[in-house]
């Protein structure tokens, strides 16, 4: 074996220059796939690295402010209790970094001794003492707070940050709406913590986290007397935190199989192309008596010693390359990067990137060696099939033959190319109706255009105002769901049709008509399985009791995750809530929004526009939306790289042709014309394959994967298809003219030798 | 007239001391009308010498003229188009293009020239169907080469280089790869190309190949002399 590598390696190395190139080929893949795979990896295993170094526990109960002992007691009651601790929150503290940063979006909490569900992942935890402050990473990364600086909190004043902790109950500051800080009870007065000992948050840690159900329901039932209870378990933390990652997990394994099969087309079409170019050697070693076997293993080898250094090369530049942005991305989710963990399917990568390469080597190499020796030795091509075709004559005709007379490879290509367009397209979609989130309420099925602040019962003074079409009260809380208690609900009613003002599509039964009827969006029925004709039971606010609904339809909802319900009011306003709701307002066809606003305040109601996504998204959402078209683009060069792999390769299997060609007066152009003509066979499978792959598979196969309750419909819009088509056609033209300047500087007498 | 006429002509391959001197002065003329039979061993620097005169390689020295044109100073454009309307090659392989029928072939050529030049397609079919009926082949026009055999896919080779009205034709070994029946109708339709006042420069290691040919010249050592049992024919 040892000779067989030393061998090998002399045989590189007399090929210097193409070993390299190949090398740099695998290598440039092997950065594609590498970066991929600690993206993906890092968000797919993230949070549970997190809730495993934080010690997150597997239920978190808040609640308005109650006795400690009293909340002890209850606690202690539940069944299948390992631990729990307690807190106070305060919410909306100002906190203030000296001559920088500040803030009054906060959480202050108070903790006491026991498990907290934080890790710290710089300096050292409370120890009690007083003036110390532990900060949220997010926060601190955000304001660029270091361990041993002071920050000051009101009504605790400068408090010196003792260190940084990682918190996965939620998303990091700013993602998350509130800054996060901690400090310990044991110094608190009672200007933070009240007349008595309270608390308002429980942690709640099990024995068995697979039995949380009768913890629950236990829970629940001692419940009564605590007001507006709230529990989240750890899997709605990690399905809350999940959904924001779903989506470029989902995106990043699209882009990582197109990146993979591009690089597999390419290094299949290097390998064959030296193969080509060694048909001569090969016929030598089999005159000489090596056998078929020996001959492709020979190939094989010398492509294993050539691809493994180059893909792990790669690799690791591309784990390095990802190592950042993703540690970024997973510190905006409070989760923890991979470490080490991620070498392993690294380790996997690598010796499938080796496996493609060398089977790639070895499959030309086994059928040149079945050739006759004395055709290898005179350099002859490759064997294609002739046959008869119906492509027309000339140069561009001459290179639709030479695609048909490779069907197996022009196949490839195109299924690659394809793919690669269909994300292109998914991309674009993506981009644009995350753009819509952003900015048209319709995007998320509101029909009204503005809102305003004015009594209920004079909504008829609004509908006279011109150019206001309909208007009504707009009811809306958030409930809880009564048997799970995990699932915050957003109940949505108008006293009236809601389909006027708000209708997102109806996916499975009809629209409410009955005040004890609901339309339920599909995150809702997907989470709390619910189904047509079954009961949506609520626990309504401030314990104003428990409404139920017959779900007689099920929407694509996107707003609040899917977790609405539509209703009629009736129910909620005999519950003793109190309710000031805002009215919905739908103008005209053709009506000025500024004109109309100007009449709501005419008779003193203050106008707002109607919002589309959750607004504290929509700069995530524009920055999204600008990383898929970066993502699009990188696509487009892919095809382009594959465009002229495929074409080199054909150049390179039929040089002779190509060089009789040029000895009979054909310009470059005239190459470069046959090429195109090579080009569009792959374009003409490829294109199709790609719209249709976008249009039936893979968006809607995304759009459930990120969202899980809606299909937004990610059709890409013709106008971008025909851009996205316009580009491949002018992509394929610059391969064909890369590659025929390249041809046309090769010697035509070497050439036509065919070494 | 002379069509052709050489002086001084170098070419050498590889560098320093593996470097090996091909043509060490070559001389030699070709009248308008005149087949030229070029004798050597294989490795004696025929083919290359062919090469240089058809604008496919290029010359360390000396002076290449056709027609009054000093190619060995013509650019690529030019040498391209010099190809393209006065050239036309024979290969001891044939190199057919596979997909392509014999028509189709023969073809391709006259496509290139006429697009490049005015874009229009000018005939050239009707022209190559002339061309394979004159070389006997007009009956396998519509079958791909794998079908013929050797010496009727070097027909429509003959054709091929003829599509173009090139006024010279350089055919390397053009009946290397044939029995002895076959090479005598490859040389016989040679000969009628000359016939047709156009000039015809083969080269062969094969003495039988120079029986159609008007002179025959000895490449030896890099230099070209008369075969001295041709002498003065």
């Amino acid at each position: 074996m040892g000779e067989a590598i030393a061998s090998a390696l002399v045989r590189l190395r007399q090929r210097r220059g193409r070993s390299l190139l190949a090398a740099s080929g695998i290598a440039a893949a092997s950065v594609l796939v590498g970066t991929a795979v600690v993206i993906s990896f890092g968000l797919a295993t993230g949070f549970d690295r997190a809730a495993a170094r934080a010690d997150l526990p597997d239920v978190v109960a808040r609640f308005n402010e109650a006795s400690l002992e009293d909340v002890e007691r209850r606690v202690g009651s539940l069944p299948n209790l390992e631990s729990a601790s307690y807190a106070l929150e305060r919410n909306d503290l100002g906190i203030e970094q000296f001559g920088g940063n500040e803030t009054s979006r906060t959480i202050v909490a108070a903790v006491g001794d026991g498990r907290r569900g934080y890790a710290v992942l710089e300096g050292s935890d409370l120890s009690g003492e007083a003036g110390e402050v532990l900060v949220e990473q997010g926060l601190a990364t955000d304001w660029d707070i270091e361990v041993g600086e002071s920050i000051y909190v009101d009504t605790l004043g400068p408090l010196r940050v003792t260190g940084i902790a990682l918190a996965p109950e939620d998303v990091a500051y700013p993602l998350a709406s509130r800054a996060r800080v901690w400090v310990s009870q044991d110094w608190l007065g009672e200007f933070f913590l009240g007349d008595g000992e309270t608390v308002n948050v429980a942690r709640i840690w099990a024995r068995d986290a697979d039995e949380l159900d009768p913890l629950l329901v236990q829970a629940r039932s001692v419940s009564y007397g605590l007001e507006n209870l709230r529990f989240v378990t750890v899997d709605g933390i990690r399905t809350l935190v999940g959904q924001a990652a779903g989506i470029v997990i989902a995106l990043l394994i699209a882009f990582s199989l197109v990146a993979v099969g591009a690089a597999g087309v390419a290094l299949g079409a290097t390998a064959r192309a030296d193969v080509q170019r060694r048909l001569a050697s090969i016929g030598v070693m089999r005159a000489v008596g090596l056998s078929r076997a020996a001959v492709a293993g020979h190939y094989g080898l010398d492509a294993a010693l050539v691809a493994l250094p180059a893909a792990f090369g790669g690799l690791t530049v591309g784990a390095l390359l990802a190592r950042g942005p993703s540690a970024d991305l997973l510190g905006i989710l409070n989760e923890l990067p991979p470490g080490g963990a991620v070498l392993l399917p690294l380790a996997g990568c690598m010796l499938a990137i080796v496996a493609i390469v060398v089977g790639a080597t070895v499959w030309p190499a086994w059928r040149a060696a079945g050739l006759e020796p004395a055709r290898t030795l005179r350099g002859a091509e490759l064997p294609g099939t002739a046959r008869r075709s119906l492509a027309p004559g000339g140069p561009f005709g001459l290179g639709l033959r030479l695609a048909g007379a490779r069907r197996g490879r022009t196949l490839t290509t195109a299924l690659v190319v394809g793919a690669a367009t269909s994300v292109v397209l998914l991309m674009l979609a993506l981009a644009s109706f995350l753009q819509s989130l952003q900015n048209d309420p319709g995007a998320i099925g509101k029909r009204y255009e503005l809102a305003a602040a004015f009594p209920a019962g004079r909504t008829g003074e609004i509908e006279a105002v011109a150019g206001v079409d309909l208007a009504s009260p707009r009811y809306e809380l958030d409930g809880l769901d009564s048997f799970r208690l995990g699932e915050t609900i957003a109940v949505i009613a108008y006293p009236g049709d809601h389909v006027p003002f708000e209708a997102p599509p109806l996916a499975e039964g009809r629209r409410l008509e009955r005040a004890a009827e609901a339309e339920v969006g599909q995150g809702l029925a997907d989470s709390l399985g619910l189904e047509i004709g079954g009961t949506l039971a609520v626990q309504l606010p401030e314990g104003a009791g428990e409404a139920r609904f017959e779900v007689v339809g099920i929407v694509r909802a996107i707003d609040n995750e899917g977790r609405v319900a539509y209703v009629r009011p009736n129910r909620l306003l005999t519950s003793g809530l109190a309710f000031d709701p805002p009215i919905a307002i739908k103008l005209e066809d053709g009506a000025d929004p500024a004109a109309v606003s100007q009449g709501l305040r005419a008779i003193g109601a203050e106008p707002q526009g109607a919002t589309g996504a959750t607004t504290r998204d929509q700069a995530f959402l524009g920055v999204l939306a600008g990383v898929l078209r970066v993502v699009a683009a990188v696509n487009g060069l892919i095809c382009l790289f594959i465009l002229v792999q495929a074409l080199a390769v054909t150049a390179a299997e039929r040089r002779q042709a190509l060089a009789v060609l040029r000895a009979a007066g054909a310009e470059r152009r005239t190459i470069a014309l046959v090429l195109a003509g090579t080009a569009a066979a792959v374009l003409a499978v490829a294109i199709p394959l790609g719209i249709a792959l976008e249009r039936f598979v893979l968006g809607p196969l995304v759009s459930r994967l990120a969202a899980g309750y809606a299909t937004p419909g990610l059709a890409t819009p013709a106008l971008q298809v025909l851009i996205v088509v316009a580009i491949l056609v002018a992509l394929a033209l610059i391969a064909a003219d890369r590659v025929a300047r390249r041809s046309a500087r090769a010697s035509i007498p070497i050439e036509l030798r065919g070494v | 007239m002379q069509l052709i006429s050489v002086r001084g002509l170098r070419k050498s391959v590889g560098a320093g001391r593996a470097a090996r001197i091909l043509l060490g002065g070559a001389d030699l003329d070709l009248a308008a009308g005149e087949m030229l039979a070029i004798l050597g061993r294989s490795g004696s620097g025929k083919s290359t010498l062919l090469n240089l005169i058809g604008g496919i390689d290029r010359a360390d020295g000396g002076t290449i003229e056709v027609a009054g044109e000093r190619i060995e100073r013509l650019g690529e454009t030019e040498l391209t188009r010099y190809r393209r309307e006065r050239v036309g090659f024979i290969f001891q392989l044939f190199h057919l293009i596979p997909e392509l029928t014999a028509e189709q072939n023969v073809t391709l050529p006259a496509q290139m020239a006429r697009r490049d030049r005015n874009g229009r397609r000018n005939g050239a079919c009707f022209h190559a169907r002339e061309l394979l009926e004159r070389f006997g082949v007009a009956e396998v026009a519509d079958q791909l080469p794998h079908t013929l055999s050797g010496g009727e896919q070097q027909r429509v080779a003959i054709a091929r280089a003829l599509v173009n009205d090139a006024s010279l034709i350089l055919a390397d070994e053009p009946t290397g790869n044939l029995d002895p029946v076959a090479a005598a109708n490859v040389l016989d339709a040679l000969r009628s190309i000359c016939d047709s006042g156009r000039s015809v420069l083969l080269v062969t290691h094969e003495p039988e190949a120079t029986a159609a040919a008007d002179r025959v010249v000895l490449l030896e050592e890099g230099r070209l002399r008369p075969e001295p049992a041709r002498t003065g024919a």
